[in-house]
């Protein structure tokens, strides 16, 4: 009860910053500046999941132990993804934020942005500065031209194959989509595995962000973030979505296919029924680990694309923007250099395995010792491609996975699915 | 004179009486209703900087178009029909035994209105225990029956979800109609059962003949209720589901409530809000005419 | 003989139907409850434990729940917006439906009628409009979002179960006390308010239940951990976990969640059962 109060209080405490200031000027008149309040640490407040949360505590010590002035304070929220969106979203929303720094995943920044609740960051980097990121991820970080983020971790898909099956069949690892279905057929028809390849095919976010390499690969785009123009139903586009049918129909993919997520992927592929895996970089460590039936067997490179195109990988990672309403925007753009600088993300990511979103770590000795396939993983994040950066992703995001799903578990045709999916996303623009 | 200024005084503190709570009724039903009148002609979202654009009948033609509208309309059609119809029903029966008299009658009735007293969202999740894929009682119960070979994945397969949240639905609001029928049928006298069985009806027929018609204002009631309480259903279903899988379970209101909260879409969701609200009033404005044609055909003051 | 048979046969068809009534309506509670005094093991069986063993008995799931979370603020701050919210709506409910019952004010019926309908509408249709009302006086995170709402939702049907029941009063008490001098007011203070004390309890309760249970406002409008109610923060328990759904935890917290209203359930049934039928039926 007296916790609540005083969280209360807290809110309210921005209403009395008269008071706090008049009270200030007051101390400075009388002479009385050398006892005022500012010796207090200022605290910077950040929400992010329970799970990252633990792993950022390391990091925490280390930037207090180096900046007295200033006290970090992590709030733990829940693990899911969309929960804690749901929860910056709901604070800005009611106008009394109580977060400094917005720990945001790549496709929240352009709503986050629209919505005017983060502060520019374009002054505050050089062009020098901001070189070492990967291109992809910090240009996730941009809407309409500003910054607004800073990446932190990064994540991209990519396909895993089974190396040891190839190396057996002396086939090299596929470019192409012809080349992907004809290598699980050879092989499937030899018996030599269950099934060809796995991807995710649920209606979810992680529906959307296959599609867009698999689209960008037969050279077409879902929605061009300028002209919001809309590409969904173009015949790049439909060949997208015949070519994951044929995958079905021809029997390399598993019906069930329609119903996964990372995880049933990860786990079908891991335990050796499939050749091919389309999912993001955490599955490595989890296929090698000891007790994996493919340790040391597997290998990973760029998406596979159309003959003539090229390979895409979608952008995802997480970073930070400072919240447009902070008291003290100085102090939190100390803590974001603290966090995204080559230093702490290398700590962090020789404790975690994540991806780093700075160039230089992933060919860095200590790194590459412990990871080594993170070269490999450098050429995967180069090819990346961002889902629209549009203020209304997440209307569109749904509004594909609803049609795409439809047309992957053949309620509908691949052309009446992506012409409703356009026509939808059109209406939605307003174009 | 002296009567007209007594009534006037009346009149006077009458107002003084009800308008603290005229007020509140106003500021927290009427205005948000007027209001999403008004910003439903406008686009106020995402793509406007979050502010008002005037945009005439532009979100009224995107959801002719929008297939996620009819297709949650659909569900929501779907769950509260057949929600209602297994309510009344089951309803029905409950409030039949319960009209009965044996020992310990109190402590079953007490335990029978449970169920509608509890917080929806947290019995929301015990259901959602029941139909666990793993270790859900559901599924342990029809293995040792040997009716199913492996476990249903209830809340993942789109028609078991939407049966799943239909019946913790009726699981839950069961107990309000059965109060209300019972009631009906405490108010039946019983002298016209026993005249009805000397004429040599069976149950059945003094069922049909004489409790059904007698407790239809009731029904007409309880069912209006529960219809207006499931098309609005929202917690049940954002515990249980959040409307998936792949949008089977989404009803109106978990589309309007995504709109407005996640997508930020303030006029669309207006627009979303004034046609589920015209809906609703049709429904009940036909429904206010059933009840009184049946109390002017049956005479029953109630 | 013959009607012996019988009669035992519609006894036994009327015992079948009472446990199926018990069962129906206990049998998921009963299951949470069990649920929440197992181990992890135990919840985790196949085939399931319906019983527990003693050495499968724990209750590491309540002290979970309060080690890991600030429980007890949850249900203070239920309690909390809940009691004051059932305050708020007898003091302005009772005075409206006494002036709807006994002063003839003009447009009554109207009034009425508007009032029964609105006892329909779902919560979500005012969500968004409360939403900026919240916003514009920078209610966010404030138990007032949550109070003026619950009390509003509940007006209705205060408002006629009130009624209803002032409509029963005998009128000579009020001519006499009129004559004696009493304002309207002091009347209703000093010589109604005692009388009316149960059915001020019945609706206090119907009020009571309604707040506690509401989700929709209390999800929206409150984001700070320690200013949850109860029922949001159980539905969040469920997301606070990637790798393993504490089923254990999130059973304990639906036994503690309902707890109070079981109580107030069993004790006071027939109040209940009073104030739905003449709110709804009555009106």
């Amino acid at each position: 009860m007296f916790d609540s109060q005083i969280g209360k209080w807290r809110l309210h405490f921005r209403r009395f910053r008269w008071y706090g200031v008049a009270v200030c000027c007051a101390l400075v008149i009388l002479g009385l500046n050398s006892i005022a309040v500012s010796q207090q640490p200022i605290t910077i407040k950040v929400l992010m999941s329970a799970l990252e949360a633990t792993q950022w505590q390391p990091l925490v010590e280390k930037f207090e132990a180096q900046n007295p002035d200033i006290d970090l304070e992590i709030i733990e929220g829940p693990n899911a993804t969309n929960l804690v969106e749901d929860l910056y979203t709901s604070s800005f929303l009611l106008g009394n934020s109580p977060y400094d720094l917005v720990y945001m995943d790549i496709v929240w920044t352009p709503k986050f942005a629209a919505a005017g609740w983060l502060m520019e960051l374009s002054d505050r980097i050089s062009e020098a500065q901001s070189q070492d990121f990967l291109a992809g991820d910090l240009n996730g970080g941009r809407y309409q031209g500003e910054l607004y983020r800073i990446p932190f971790r990064s994540d991209a898909g990519m396909l895993y194959y089974r190396q040891d099956l190839l190396s057996a069949a002396e086939r090299k690892p596929p470019e192409t989509t012809e080349e992907l279905i004809e290598i699980s057929q050879e092989l499937q028809a030899e018996n030599k595995i269950d099934w060809g390849y796995v991807w995710q095919g649920k209606q979810y976010e992680g529906l959307a962000a296959m599609f867009v390499e698999i689209l960008k690969g037969f050279g077409g785009f879902w929605i061009d973030p300028n002209t919001q123009e809309v590409g969904l139903d173009r015949p790049e586009a439909i060949a997208a979505v015949s070519f994951l049918r044929e995958t079905i129909e021809s029997g390399i993919s598993p019906s069930g296919v329609t119903t996964y997520q990372e995880e049933e992927t990860r786990r079908f592929f891991q335990n050796g029924k499939a050749l091919f895996l389309r999912n993001w970089p955490y599955v490595w460590a989890l296929a090698n680990a000891e007790d994996s039936p493919v340790k040391g067997k597997i290998g990973l490179k760029p998406m596979v694309y159309a003959p003539g195109h090229e390979s895409a990988a979608c952008q995802g990672g997480w970073g930070l923007g400072i919240s447009k309403t902070t008291q003290h925007p100085d102090e939190a753009w100390r803590v974001i250099e603290f966090i995204t600088s080559a230093a702490t993300q290398k700590k962090f990511i020789l404790e975690t395995g994540y991806v780093p979103s700075r160039r230089s770590l992933f060919t860095d000795q200590e790194i590459v010792a412990k990871y080594g396939h993170y070269p490999q993983l450098l050429e995967v994040q180069e090819s990346s491609v961002l889902r629209p950066p549009i203020a209304q992703y997440a209307q569109a995001s749904d509004i594909l996975q609803r049609y795409l799903s439809a047309a992957l578990t053949d309620r509908m045709t691949p052309e009446k699915a992506m012409a409703g999916a356009a026509t939808e996303t059109r209406n939605l623009l307003g174009r | 004179m002296k009567q007209d200024t007594l009534r006037a005084r009346e009149q006077r503190t009458g107002w003084l009486l009800v308008i603290p709570a005229l007020l509140l009724l106003l500021l927290v039903y009427a205005y948000p209703i007027l209001r999403a009148f008004g910003l439903s002609l406008f686009s106020q979202n995402l793509g406007t900087q979050l502010q008002p654009e005037f945009a005439g009948l532009a979100n009224y033609s995107r959801m002719i178009a929008d297939g996620r509208f009819w297709q949650s309309i659909g569900n929501t059609a779907i769950f509260t029909f057949s929600a209602l119809i297994l309510e009344l029903v089951l309803g029905m029966g409950i409030a039949l035994v319960l009209n009965q008299t044996f020992r310990g009658k109190g402590l079953v009735r007490t335990i029978a209105i449970l169920p509608w007293a509890l917080p929806t969202a947290i019995m929301a999740l015990a259901w959602t225990w029941i139909f666990n894929d793993q270790y859900g009682i559901l599924n342990d119960i029809l293995l040792r029956l040997g009716w199913i070979e492996t476990g249903i994945n209830w809340l993942g397969n789109p028609t078991l979800a939407m049966v799943a949240t239909i019946v913790a639905d009726v699981w839950k609001t069961t107990s309000f109609v059965s109060i209300l029928l019972l009631a009906g049928l405490q108010s039946i006298p019983q002298d016209l059962y026993e005249a009805h069985a000397i004429e040599g009806a069976t149950p059945w027929q003094s069922f049909r003949q004489i409790t059904l018609p007698l407790i239809m204002p009731q029904i007409t009631i309880a069912a209006l209720f529960r219809f207006a309480q499931s098309f609005g259903i929202f917690d049940l279903i954002q515990v249980m589901t959040e409307g998936g899988p792949a949008g089977a379970t989404e009803m109106v209101s978990l589309y309007i409530y995504a709109t407005v909260r996640r997508y930020l879409d303030f006029g669309y969701g207006a627009a979303l809000v004034v046609v589920t609200f015209l809906i609703l009033i049709v429904v009940v404005a036909l429904a206010a005419y059933l009840i009184a044609k049946l109390r002017r055909s049956t005479g029953v003051e109630t | 003989m013959m009607t012996q048979r019988k009669f035992s046969v519609a006894s036994l068809l009327l015992g079948l139907a009472i446990v199926l009534v018990v069962l129906f309506s206990l049998g998921p509670i009963i299951w949470q409850f069990l649920t929440s005094i197992k181990t992890n093991d135990a919840i985790a069986a196949i085939p399931n434990v319906y019983f527990p063993n003693p050495n499968q008995l724990t209750l590491n799931h309540y002290t979970e729940l309060f080690a890991r979370r600030p429980f007890f603020n949850y249900m203070l701050n239920s309690f909390l917006v809940s009691i004051l919210s059932t305050i708020l709506c007898l003091g302005l409910g009772s005075p409206a439906a006494y002036a709807l019952a006994r002063l003839r004010i003009p447009g009554e019926r109207i009034l009425l009628a508007l009032i029964l309908l609105i006892t329909l509408f779902p919560y979500i249709l005012l969500f968004l409009g409360l939403l900026e009302i919240v916003k514009a006086l920078g209610l966010g995170n404030n138990f007032l979002a949550l109070i003026v709402p619950y009390t509003a939702i509940n007006l209705p049907l205060t408002i006629l179960v009130m009624r209803s029941f002032f409509q029963q009063l005998p009128r000579d008490l009020e001519d006499s006390a009129r004559i004696e001098g009493y304002g309207t007011l002091k009347m209703l203070v000093e010589i109604l308010l005692p009388l009316t004390l149960p059915a001020l309890v019945t609706t206090g309760i119907l009020t009571f239940i309604f707040a506690w249970n509401e989700f929709i406002f209390a999800l929206t409008f409150i984001t700070v951990e320690n200013m949850k109610t109860i029922p949001v923060a159980a539905a969040q328990l469920g997301g606070s976990s990637v790798f393993e759904i504490p089923y254990g935890t999130i059973a304990a917290a639906t036994v503690l969640g309902t707890l109070p209203l079981v109580l107030l359930v069993l004790f006071f049934q027939k109040k209940i059962v009073q104030g739905l039928t003449s709110g709804a039926v009555k009106g």
